[in-house]
């Protein structure tokens, strides 16, 4: 087996999904912000139920949504011609959900910390909405979606009950580095294990570190 | 001329006002705070909505409840200048001043402007370099730079301090005159009034209760009863003047609210001898 093939696919998975994460999750936390939607806080609890729920949970249902039985499982094997479980593919839009609170809230909160006299302040001399938003939201919540990025990135990367429920264990496929440190522990290899577990451990030390750094810089700058 | 009719309420607050206000002139709102006076203004900008009545520019109309007439603020011609400067923080002098300026060819005016507002050498500098008074000068000019056809100013000297005010409230009007915009102006101050406004509505829980220039408001029939006196300018140093004074009228009596303990501390009597005082504060001169 491949030892690099795991810790590339955990690299691999976590990229796409910090990419998706902040495609989808800059307009979704913008739309949060700005919405007068009354049942708001409905959704805003259902984009933090990652942050409680157990992984499998999560994952158990993510199942059941992208299952071959089930519609979007059908609906996506008739276009594609492979089923969505157990797939790259399913671990992405696994790891979208349990990793969006990790990515829309600091983009949310960074958002609503904008002063709201600056966006009146560009409507009054007679900017849009969307000028607004790349020319006075964006630039004032870099920090927010650094911090976004970042923790999406991070948390991904030490995804592993949710794999596990929608990905299982297929080599080169959805064995991501943590299920093959759990793999690694159940043959006793221990040795292997732990090198793959010093290397998320470092790997996400650096990660964090580097929020921070970038956040005290951006709060000096500011 | 802008024309407005504007009713709303919020909560316990009904604001219902009706009136026009004269080109090219600055017109001050004037009043306690809670009078209404700046979100007047917000209602102008279309940064609020009324519940009723309209505004129009001109052969333009802003807003008309009747007719479902609400354009955005984007879509009126208006410049705000907020209380503490709204500046954005992140763009520097010039960058801000440009913000609102969507033709190309216009940006070489930036320059001028920069002048005009004696910010020259501070085109490169973040807002949080600058002081107040050059950061509310900053303000200004980039409203103006859009050319908007109103001007709003939301108590633009509040947050400095009263020398910088005195300053500023001068290289204000010197810009505003150089522009011949429409302005209106929000304070509770009358001293300011004075200095900037050609004309005055004086605002009272959400409604209008006096208009006129500020002679007229201020030393109407009203207010003559109480004390004129006339002076010659003896000194001036520079955060002072010393005038003599001569009592032209007086009240036969003033009246003076006073606290139950004061006044027994004081004990006085009908028929004592008193000096009046007169907080400097609350003195207006005028040259004649």
């Amino acid at each position: 087996m491949n030892f690099a093939e795991p810790l590339l696919l955990s690299l691999k998975l976590s990229g796409v999904t910090t990419v998706l994460l902040l495609v989808l999750g800059v307009p979704f936390a913008y739309w949060l912000v700005f919405t007068g939607f009354r049942w708001k806080f409905l959704v805003e609890s259902v984009v933090a139920l990652p942050l409680v729920l157990p992984p499998t949970v999560l994952g158990f249902y993510l199942l059941i949504a992208i299952g071959s039985n089930s519609f979007i499982g059908q609906w996506y094997e008739n276009i594609f011609n492979q089923p969505l479980a157990f797939s790259f593919q399913g671990l992405v839009l696994g790891s979208f959900f349990y990793s969006l609170p990790f990515a829309v809230q600091p983009i949310q909160t960074a958002f609503s910390s904008v002063d709201k006299k600056l966006l009146e302040a560009s409507w009054s001399l007679g900017r849009s909405n969307l000028y607004t938003f790349f020319r006075v939201i964006l630039p004032l919540s870099r920090h927010g979606i650094i911090t976004g990025c970042v923790l999406s990135f991070a948390h991904t990367l030490g995804e592993f009950g949710v794999i596990l429920m929608i990905g299982g264990n297929i080599p080169g496929v959805t064995r991501v580095a943590s299920v093959a440190i759990y793999d690694e522990v159940q043959s006793l290899n221990y040795g292997t294990a732990n090198m793959y577990a010093a290397i998320l451990l470092v790997f996400s030390f650096v990660i964090l570190a580097a929020v921070y750094f970038v956040n005290r810089r951006f709060t000096r700058t500011l | 001329m802008l024309s407005i009719n504007l009713k709303k309420t919020w909560n316990d607050f009904a604001l219902d006002v009706s009136f026009d206000i004269p080109s090219g002139k600055i017109t001050a709102l004037f009043g306690p705070s809670g009078a209404g006076k700046s979100s007047i203004l917000r209602l102008i900008s279309g940064l609020e909505m009324a519940e009723d009545g309209f505004i129009s520019n001109g052969n333009e109309t802003w807003f008309d409840k009747a007719k479902g007439i609400n354009l955005h603020p984007q879509q009126r011609s208006v410049g705000f200048v907020f209380q503490d400067y709204a500046l954005f923080p992140h763009m520097t002098v010039e960058k801000n001043v440009a913000y609102g300026i969507k033709e190309k060819w216009r940006m070489k005016e930036i320059k001028d402007l920069v002048d005009i507002a004696g910010l020259s050498g501070y085109e490169r500098h973040y807002p949080e370099q600058l002081s107040g008074g050059q950061k509310q000068r900053v303000s200004l000019i980039r409203a103006i730079a859009r050319k908007p056809d109103i001007l709003l100013l939301d108590e633009p000297f509040s947050a400095l301090d009263w020398q910088t005010r005195i300053q500023l409230q001068e290289d204000v009007k010197d810009i505003i005159t150089q522009f011949n915009v429409t302005t209106m102006y929000v304070t509770h101050d009358v001293s300011e009034v004075y200095k900037l406004a050609n004309n005055v509505i004086v605002m009272e829980s959400g409604k209008e209760i006096k208009r006129g220039t500020p002679e007229e408001v201020f030393l109407g029939k009203r207010l003559s009863t109480r004390v004129q006196v006339t002076g010659k300018v003896v000194g001036i140093e520079h955060d002072s003047i010393m005038a003599s004074v001569t009592i032209l009228h007086a009240d036969q009596f003033f009246k003076t609210l006073i606290d139950t303990e004061e006044l027994k501390s004081l004990n006085l009597r009908v028929g004592d001898d008193v000096i009046v005082g007169v907080k400097s504060s609350d003195v207006i001169l005028f040259k004649i």
